[in-house]
């Protein structure tokens, strides 16, 4: 389905993802975790070939047999939203405020050259398809007149339309409250065709995909299957992301990862993570492949 | 209510808020939002109290209206057993000294043009204290250089912005600490730092804490006493770990089950 | 972190300080005095030490584009200095005080000025109280004063709402302070773009008063009216009106670009996209 292979994205030179590689298969659920800085979003962007100015990718990236890196940007135009589509953070911004919520979501169908009464047609099933109540008063409604969780959905129905064959996901559900999050990430659980899930929230990733790759100062320092990932970690960062998820009862110390984020293009050398890592050594100075066929890691002192 | 050595500090008691929104078409008038609905409320001395709510459920107006920075349409508000509701400005000097807030966002709540030094000595200039070598000893509290002092907030990370808001905070040596949303914005590796960070500073100062959020496993880590908003009323407030265990409100049982948690995943 | 330079920023900066370099010359040196008439000179070719030759009355075109420079920029100073002065704090106040009858009276007298045409204010006040320069600065800078309250006000609310702002009142501060040390210096960069357009406007406008004879009096040379007493010759000798129509477009495209260039150049959010790569 997809397979990135040595991707890097750099803005002049500096250097903001660096050599990472995944294959996402047909129906697959892929998370992929990161903090600020971590290069999760530029990644995906890149996919879609929405890189801003200044910001160029290189390496492999392929949808099928489509190449979505190093093509002039009216190749992956075709591509998006019919064989791949993007879910943002953002639902207010995302949406054109002066347009019925209905003709939004035909729109993007007679683009790819739908006759327009059927796509009208089909635009009300998909309201429908995303749990939207009455799709049909729904679709006559504008933005600003629906709930965040409701616009989030019309955005899914929107990327939806064209029935694409990969679904990505850009911490959808980090501006809504929790009690509409719920919903929203069952919801794409069941819908997504192949999905490729954005977030800092390692809870939120664990509820809706099956695998996962974590990210870290634009490289992939671990990957693998989210259960074994999160029950038995191995390099030093997720270990520390993960203990530091959990919240002790009232009265003890939280665990924390010492020292901050840093930004981009101040990582250091090496191992990205060693200046914050308890373990490192002299030996961090080189920097670690990721190892590993099903769960595999990028560090010298792995956890047990 | 729970057996409390400490006096009450702060009581609210059947705060209404009526917000007036303009027209926006000119056949109909505007319409009146009811932000807050005669919530009352006790933080005693020395408690850490936790405000629960997702968006729209009045958290803000009420903490707004609990730091004197907007008007309740109708209650009261007694802190330490002065009235302050309806107070002009330049008769909340009490408060302002005895109260201090960290906002959620450390990015938009420090002015991107002033240096730390003046941000964290601001409550201070504002309310006519002496300024002295507090703000290296507030800087030192929060775990921040001194060199930091000179520096503007945009060079540091999240997580050390937060810091700086929090020494600001406590620049006046308040009594209560409020605390909206401090971690929300940050990333999830220092959220712990500025939590212990608050639970230690509340312990060594003898701090009283507000502490509101929108996720009930931080009030529940952070708080003895929570109370759950929705939709601008309190549907249920007690002892965290009662209403963590027992959830009487229907609302909160739907929080409970909604908030996604490793413990227990696999 | 710096925001980078621009092209618009170096070219208008360039042409502003090419402005601004005559200007200041000019009090030191002129190649010949700029008001000095001499019948031998008339009409006089350039070359031979009049680079830009001399006007029907034998005085030298480059010395009087090098003095009417100054004639220029005090304008724009006076009147840009005035619409500021009066403006921000207006704007400032209507913007501290969103729903107040303060706000509603200042923004509602602003209309009304804004409404007034700023050249007719300016002939009605010369013809009240004597063309003359200072006359058509003190019009040019009420009439500017709007431009100045909008922007102000615009600016004032924005930042009102900043959590910063909300902190500075949890944290004691009362309103002028907020409006010292929190609004002014996060609307500088917006009053400052707002002043290099004034600037140009300004330029303009003494032009055009002063080719009407509204404005500066001879013989202090200025370029519009170096322009008026070109027109009868604007066939027979073009480069008389040639000259001082360039500078005066030439000045008045430097103001705009600096102000553009100064726009994107001082705004915190363009600049933070650069420094986040």
């Amino acid at each position: 389905m997809l397979k990135v292979d040595g991707l890097t994205v750099r803005a002049d030179s500096v250097e903001l993802v660096h050599d990472v590689s995944f294959a996402i298969g047909p129906g697959e659920r892929v998370g992929l975790i990161g903090e600020s800085g971590s290069g999760k979003s530029l990644t995906a962007l890149s996919l879609m070939g929405l890189l801003p100015e200044g910001v160029a990718a290189s390496g492999m990236a392929r949808l099928g047999d489509r190449d979505l890196v190093g093509v002039p940007e009216s190749r992956i135009k075709e591509l998006r939203g019919r064989k791949m589509s993007m879910v943002f953070q953002e639902p207010m911004t995302a949406l054109n405020p002066l347009m019925r919520v209905g003709a939004q979501v035909a729109e993007v169908m007679t683009l790819h050259g739908k006759p327009r009464h059927e796509a009208r047609a089909r635009a009300v099933e998909l309201l429908e398809r995303v749990r939207l109540p009455e799709p049909a008063q729904i679709a006559r409604a504008y933005p600003h007149q629906l709930s965040g969780g409701q616009r989030q959905r019309v955005m899914l129905a929107i990327a939806l339309a064209n029935e694409p064959g990969l679904l990505i996901c850009d911490e959808p559900t980090t501006a809504l409250d929790v009690t509409v999050q719920k919903q929203m990430l069952e919801l794409i659980a069941e819908v997504a065709p192949a999905l490729l899930f954005i977030t800092h929230d390692l809870a939120v990733v664990a509820s809706v995909c099956e695998r996962v790759l974590v990210m870290y100062g634009g490289r992939v320092v671990e990957s693998g299957p989210i259960r074994e990932v999160f029950t038995r970690p191995r390099h030093r960062y997720t270990e520390g992301l993960l203990a530091a998820s959990k919240l002790t009862p009232r009265g003890t110390r939280l665990p924390a990862i010492s020292g901050s984020v840093p930004p981009a293009g101040r990582f250091p050398g090496g191992c990205v993570f060693r200046n914050r890592c308890p373990q490192a050594t002299p030996a961090c100075e080189t920097a670690p492949e990721l190892t590993g066929d099903a769960h595999a890691f990028a560090c010298w002192h792995p956890a047990d | 209510m729970p057996s409390h050595a400490g006096t009450p500090l702060i009581e609210a008691r059947g705060l209404t808020r009526v917000y007036h929104r303009p027209r926006t078409s000119l056949t109909k008038p505007g319409h009146d939002v009811l932000a807050l609905r005669e919530v009352s409320l006790t933080v005693h001395r020395g408690e850490r109290y936790g405000i629960v709510g997702e968006s729209g459920s009045g958290k803000s107006t009420l903490l707004r209206l609990l730091c004197g920075l907007d008007r309740a349409t109708s209650g009261s508000i007694l802190f330490d057993g002065r009235e302050i509701t309806g107070l002009p400005e330049r008769r909340l000097r009490f408060l302002r000294e005895n109260l201090q807030i960290v906002f959620q966002d450390p990015m938009s709540s420090l002015d991107p043009r002033m240096r730390v030094r003046d941000l964290v000595a601001e409550p201070l200039v504002a309310l006519g204290l002496p300024v002295g070598g507090r703000v290296a000893e507030l800087l030192e509290a929060v775990g921040l250089s001194a060199e930091a002092a000179e520096r503007y907030p945009h060079q540091f990370s999240g997580g050390q912005r937060q810091r700086i808001a929090i020494a600001r905070a406590l620049a006046p040596r308040p009594q209560v600490l409020v605390a909206d949303e401090p971690v929300s914005a940050l990333d999830v590796s220092v959220r712990g730092q500025i939590l212990n960070l608050l639970a230690d500073l509340v312990d060594e100062l003898g701090l009283t804490l507000v502490f509101v959020s929108h996720d009930l496993s931080v009030v529940r880590h952070v708080c003895e006493t929570v109370a759950v908003m929705s939709a601008g009323e309190i549907v249920e407030n007690g002892p965290v770990d009662d209403v963590w265990a027992a959830p009487a409100h229907p609302y909160t049982r739907a929080l409970l089950e909604a908030v996604p948690t490793l413990e227990g995943l696999f | 972190m710096r925001g980078r330079m621009n092209a618009g920023l170096l070219v208008g900066g360039v042409l502003v300080g090419i402005v601004v370099l005559a200007a200041l010359v000019s009090f030191f040196w002129t190649p010949h005095d700029p008001t000095l008439v001499d019948a031998a000179r008339k009409l006089r070719e350039p070359g031979g030490g009049y680079l830009l030759g001399a006007d029907k009355f034998g005085r030298d075109t480059f010395s009087q584009l090098m003095v009417g420079a100054r004639t220029t920029l005090y304008v724009g100073i006076v009147a840009v200095g005035i619409a500021a002065v009066i403006g921000t704090p207006l704007g400032m106040a209507a913007g501290m005080t969103p729903r107040g009858w303060l706000s509603e009276l200042i923004m509602r007298v602003n209309d009304l000025v804004f409404a007034f045409p700023a050249l007719l204010l300016a002939v009605m006040l010369g013809a009240v109280y004597g063309a003359g320069t200072l006359t058509a600065m003190i019009a040019i800078g009420v009439a500017t004063v709007p431009a100045f309250a909008r922007v102000a006000r615009a600016a004032t609310l924005q930042v009102m709402v900043t959590d910063y702002v909300l902190a500075a009142r949890a944290a004691g501060r009362r309103r002028p302070a907020i409006a010292f040390r929190h609004v002014l210096p996060n609307i500088g960069s917006v009053l400052i773009v707002q002043a290099s357009v004034s600037f140009a406007i300004a330029i303009l406008a003494e032009a055009a008063l002063s080719f009407l004879g509204f404005g500066t009096r001879p013989p202090t040379p200025s370029w519009g009216r170096m322009l008026q007493e070109s027109q009868e010759l604007l066939f027979s000798t073009p480069r008389l009106a040639l000259w001082p129509g360039l500078a005066i477009a030439l000045a008045v495209l430097g103001f705009n670009l600096l102000g553009d260039g100064l726009r994107d150049f001082l705004d915190p959010k363009l600049r933070r996209i650069r420094a986040e790569g």
